[in-house]
């Protein structure tokens, strides 16, 4: 065995193709995305921003090599202490949290500051792809299995609400797609779905019906920010973000303006986390654009293939549901720059710069990867003996 | 694990991935919508919001006066602004924790409004989020300095758009001494005619806007695009006038006074260096209500009108040029009355005429009979030749001056269809003509100057910090207007006009002077010469024997009864020439000197109110040390000593039972504080006070009388 045999990392190659891409195509759009924010801080030096997104990056793959060797088994075990973990942590940033932009989301731990909700999106669904793999047999007890999940899944969801309700809603409808994938029986499903449609109803009512000085915390920032949805004119500030996205995306052509050369970096707030999305359009083009897109979906198909040759449901429901909630929240983004979402706050996964949220994301990625590695090793392609039906014994032997 | 449970999972994995697949799909959908359908609307609106080109002001020159003074200038002035949606107003409760003591200090400093006033007009900022709120137009640098510091505005030094204050600068021209010279240094203003030495060297003024292409980024801030592609603005130069404020101040007031005492219409005086054409002092004052008076038409350069009597030195000239008359050849005066033609008599001012008076003596006592009958009989047959006298003595066309808004002169030629019989014999004694009195004054400058004529000079200098852009020298329009036999001959009838003739009224015992009075008729345009209103004119040099200054005083319409040019503007021409002649330092009387003590840091502004002081250090230069104890310190006034290179302000405490040391002072300072200590002043000379006829300290009782000495 040759070095490199020794230390390559192990898996899906073609998923690790899509982390690598993507985490480099991330380095070159905050190299020019954060232009604006180098000029307002140190006077026009976007070096610095690009020192530190490649050390936290170099630090991002160091921690998925670690973590993709690790047995995802592990991990899942963990996921339980995660969960009580997350519980104080999100609390204490209710009370204690630094605000920045209006939100508190941030906690300074240990001289480290982070999103809890980022610790918590990650420690949730692997608490519930657990669950939901150890229940499998007694999955349609709703006394046993469906509470106590969707008890948990709920009480995290609205203690991240109150500062980052758009978090706590995707990460509501994450878990809702795991439950799905994760075999619960389709009528406590339609309940769930019920119960949110009634209590979003409900509080969307509230927001717009009361006064405006009655509308505590980040509420009013919400109601502004589903209003400005969707207008196509300039309206003050509202849409401010959303006209600039357009602007990046329409400017941008159908072969881009080349890397480096985007004008809207300088007018989008947030260009390098929010809506780097247009900016990549704006630089890229459409074609790039799409290629981003195409090559999420490509790592969510290769994710899904994992549950073909998984012999458990679960490491298969690990990586699917740590999978589909990356991607989901890639799309999310995206769909937020094309303004088809409305401003949510959530960030494109590898691609946006964002200090501790990156370290957490590759987490999230080393475990699927660790998944994927050790699928591989565990049960060797051919000794596949689930495998029924014919279908996915044709796709096996591709 | 069941195989039925994993086909289920499967199977539900895939519904998933199609429901990505579907949502991609949608983005993918929004993309061509954005990119195509939609693609001209966005293009087109970031070609209208992303950039904009800024305007960089320069900062306007300024005017100065002959000794350096400040005769205008840009002051920056600031108005505030509110932004209610800064995170001064916004965020948590900086606001309401500061907005009383913000409201209490913005009360105290402006004075205006009360705390609570200013207090709901904050509050109301914020609630209404109005991100431009104008809070207070024109304030100064010390007050703009000041508000920065007040709570909730102070968060702008982190960052420029925390505190919620807009300040915006603006320049406002200043003229420190207000109304002297007022209409002469003009203005500049949009929508206006420019007027002045403002208007005409407004291109130089004005200096050059630069330009800097700016683009809106995050958080509504504004940054220049690219450095090089900024044009740097090029400040106005300056402008060194010929004004000696001192002499213009003088020839204001005494104008002033004349105006004051005749109740007359408007006035003008124009004071002019022999030699070289230099304009030392320039006043036109029109009434605005009884007994106010103030510039507002520059009469000397732009009213072109019939002169009279002062006109018949042209006259004269081109007589004794032409030799047709001596100055020894007798006429008579024929009773006062001449009739030219049916309807046309000539009359003199005296009723009854002079009898038969030399030529030399018709001059001296203005008869109109004498002067207009030799140049009847003498031009009658080729009054071609008279004309082309007028015209070597540039009356038949503008000067052409350095300012704006010159008249036009009227000098009917022989050949005009407006020729008459009455032309000649009228245009001799000045009517029928139109000549501003700029013109007027430069003939009789002219004569003075043995007969070499050069352009009244406004601006001496133009400069740009310190360098010389561009100078103007004296200008020669003509090297000779006529021989020197016929000038001497011409000087001589005008030192008989104060010696014997009209202008005796300014004879003194202290130097001489030459010149000629005109009393003339003034039409009304549709009433004619009914109305018997006059405009009294003297025009003249002084000291006769080496003639320094020429001068022309005009009061139009004064209505007291008084209507001589002797007797209405000869006074002010005399209290002019005293003024001058007293600083020409050959005229000194007896004062007690008092020196001061020399001080090793020289005191460059011994003593000047506070406030203008600081106005004029700011101006300078904001960098300017102040000591602060300035504004803790009672006084009023203040100094301003160099140390170091920097200007230093500290207090000046003045007592007020004792006297105080005006040495080093301006006369305005000087008088105003010697005033307010209860104490008459008598100035002599011009300058900075050189010595005070009390010394310093002494003990004052209230009347005393003290003599302060300028130079």
């Amino acid at each position: 065995m040759t070095t490199w045999e020794k230390i390559r990392p192990r898996g899906d190659m073609f998923m690790w193709m899509v982390i690598f891409i993507l985490s480099f195509w991330g380095l070159l759009a905050i190299y020019s995305s954060t232009g604006a924010l180098a000029y307002k801080k140190n006077g026009g030096a976007v070096e610095i921003y690009l020192l530190q997104q490649s050390g936290l990056l170099a630090g991002g793959f160091f921690i998925m090599f670690i973590v993709h060797s690790i047995h995802y088994k592990y991990f899942i075990s963990l996921s339980k202490l995660a969960i009580w973990i997350t519980y104080p942590l999100l609390i204490y940033t209710l009370i204690f949290g630094i605000e920045i932009n209006g939100a508190r989301r941030w906690i300074n731990l240990f001289g480290v500051t982070f999103q809890a909700s980022d610790f918590a999106k990650l420690a949730i669904v692997m608490f519930v792809t657990r669950e939901l793999a150890r229940k499998q047999d007694t999955i349609d007890d709703f006394k046993k299995t469906f509470l106590p999940i969707l008890g948990h899944i709920t009480a995290i969801c609205i203690l991240i609400a109150p500062e980052n309700l758009s978090t706590a809603m995707v990460l509501f409808a994450t878990c809702f797609l795991i439950l799905f994938i994760g075999r619960v029986k389709i009528k406590h499903l339609a309940l769930i779905t019920g119960v949110v449609m009634v209590a979003g109803i409900l509080f969307f009512t509230l927001l717009f019906v009361a006064p405006e000085n009655a509308l505590k915390g980040r509420m009013l920032t919400w109601k502004n920010r589903v209003e400005s949805f969707g207008k196509n004119e300039i309206d003050a500030d509202k849409t401010y973000q959303n006209d600039h996205a357009k602007i990046a995306i329409a400017t941008g052509g159908i072969f881009g303006k080349l890397p480096g050369n985007s004008i809207e970096r300088n007018f989008l707030p947030e260009a390098y986390s929010d809506f780097i999305y247009a900016i990549i359009a704006e630089e890229y083009g459409l074609i790039g654009a799409l290629i981003m897109l195409m090559l999420y979906m490509f790592f969510l198909y290769r994710a899904i293939r994992i549950v073909l040759r998984s012999p458990k449901a679960f490491g298969a429901l690990i990586a699917v549901g740590l999978s589909f909630s990356l991607v989901l929240q890639a799309l999310i983004n995206m769909a937020v720059a094309v303004n088809l979402f409305p401003v949510t706050g959530l960030t494109l996964p590898l691609i946006s710069k964002g200090g501790t949220s990156i370290l957490l994301t590759s987490v999230a990625f080393g475990v699927i990867m660790s998944v994927s590695r050790y699928i591989e090793e565990d049960e060797p392609e051919g000794k596949e003996d689930l495998m029924m039906d014919s279908t996915q014994t044709t796709i096996q032997k591709q | 694990m069941a195989a039925n449970n994993r086909k289920v999972i499967l199977i539900r994995t895939y519904t998933a991935f199609a429901f990505m697949c579907v949502f991609a799909a949608a983005i993918i959908t929004f993309l061509f919508k954005i990119q195509f359908k939609e693609r001209q609307h966005w293009v087109d609106l970031s070609e209208n919001l992303s950039t904009t080109i800024q305007t960089i002001e320069p900062a306007r020159g300024s005017i100065f006066a002959i000794d350096g003074s400040l005769l205008a200038t840009s002051l920056p002035i600031y108005d505030l602004r509110l932004d209610g949606k800064a995170p001064g107003f916004t965020k948590g409760d900086v606001f309401e924790n500061n907005v009383d003591s913000l409201a209490l200090m913005l009360s105290q400093l402006f004075k205006d409004r009360s705390k609570a006033e200013y207090k709901r007009i904050l509050t109301s900022v914020k609630k209404r989020k109005d991100r431009y709120y104008l809070l207070k137009r024109k304030v100064s640098y010390p007050e703009m300095k000041a508000v920065k510091e007040f709570p909730i505005f102070r968060l702008s030094k982190h960052n420029k758009y925390e505190g919620g204050l807009t300040i915006e600068e603006k320049n406002k021209r200043e003229k420190p001494f207000e109304y002297l010279a007022e209409r002469t240094i003009g203005y500049n203003m949009s929508g206006i005619k420019p007027v002045g030495i403002e208007g005409a060297f407004n291109k130089d003024l004005s200096g050059k806007e630069g330009k800097r292409v700016m683009q809106r980024i995050a958080g509504g801030t504004w940054i220049p695009v690219n450095d090089e592609e900024q044009i740097e603005a090029r400040n106005g130069n300056d402008i060194h006038t010929t004004i000696d404020v001192n002499i213009q101040d003088v020839a204001t007031h005494a104008l002033m006074r004349t105006l004051v005492a005749n109740d007359a219409e408007w006035g003008t005086a124009v004071l002019m260096e022999v030699s070289t054409g230099e304009i030392r002092a320039i006043a036109n004052l029109t009434r605005v209500s009884e007994g106010k008076y103030s510039e507002k038409y520059n009469y000397a350069v732009g009213e072109s009108l019939e002169p009279g009597s002062t006109f018949k030195l042209a006259s004269s000239l081109a007589l004794l040029e032409d030799k047709k008359v001596q100055m020894t050849d007798l006429f008579d005066t024929e009773n006062g009355e001449k009739r030219y033609f049916e309807n046309a008599v000539m009359y003199d001012s005296e009723k009854g005429g002079h009898g038969v008076v030399t030529f030399q003596h018709a001059f001296e006592i203005s008869s109109n009979v004498a002067i207009s009958k030799a140049i009847y009989q003498n031009y009658k047959s080729n009054p071609v030749q008279f004309y082309n006298h007028l015209e070597k003595l540039h009356f038949t066309n503008p000067l052409g001056l350095q300012i704006t808004g010159e008249g036009k002169p009227r000098i009917k030629h022989p050949k005009d269809k407006d020729w008459y019989g009455t032309t000649l014999p009228w245009s001799s004694i000045g009517y029928e003509i139109k000549v501003t009195p700029l013109q007027m004054l430069t003939f009789y400058n002219a004569v003075a100057n043995n007969g070499k004529m050069v352009k009244p000079l406004f601006v001496k200098r133009i400069t740009n910090t310190g360098k010389i852009i561009k100078e103007y020298k004296t200008q020669i329009i003509e090297k000779k207007i006529a021989s020197p036999e016929t000038i001497k001959n011409l000087r001589i009838m005008m030192e008989g006009v104060i010696e014997r003739g009209t202008g005796s009224k300014l004879k003194n015992p202290n130097y001489t002077i030459g010149g000629k009075t005109g009393t003339a008729l003034v039409a009304d345009g549709r009433k004619g010469y009914a109305q018997t209103i006059y405009r009294a004119s003297f025009c003249g040099y002084f000291p006769a024997n080496n003639p320094q200054y020429t001068c022309i005083v005009m009061v139009n319409a004064p209505s007291k009864g008084i209507y001589y040019g002797g007797a209405v503007a000869g006074p002010v021409f005399k209290e002019i020439a005293d003024k001058v002649y007293a600083n020409s330092h050959n005229l000194h009387g007896d004062i007690k000197l008092v020196l001061t003590q020399t001080n090793p840091n020289p005191t460059i502004i011994k003593g000047a109110h506070k406030q203008q002081l600081q106005t004029a250090l700011n101006t300078l230069g904001k960098e300017t040390k102040r000591s602060d104890s300035i504004e803790e310190n009672g006084s009023e006034w203040a100094q301003a000593t160099i140390l170091n290179n920097k200007a230093k302000v500290t207090p000046r405490i003045i007592n007020k039972n004792m006297m105080p040391d005006v040495v080093g002072m301006g006369l305005k300072d000087a008088v105003y504080l010697l005033e307010n200590n209860g104490l008459q002043v008598q100035a002599e000379g011009y300058g900075k006070v050189k010595a005070q006829s009390i010394p310093a300290g002494t003990t004052l009782s209230k009347g005393t009388k003290v003599t302060i000495k300028l130079g």
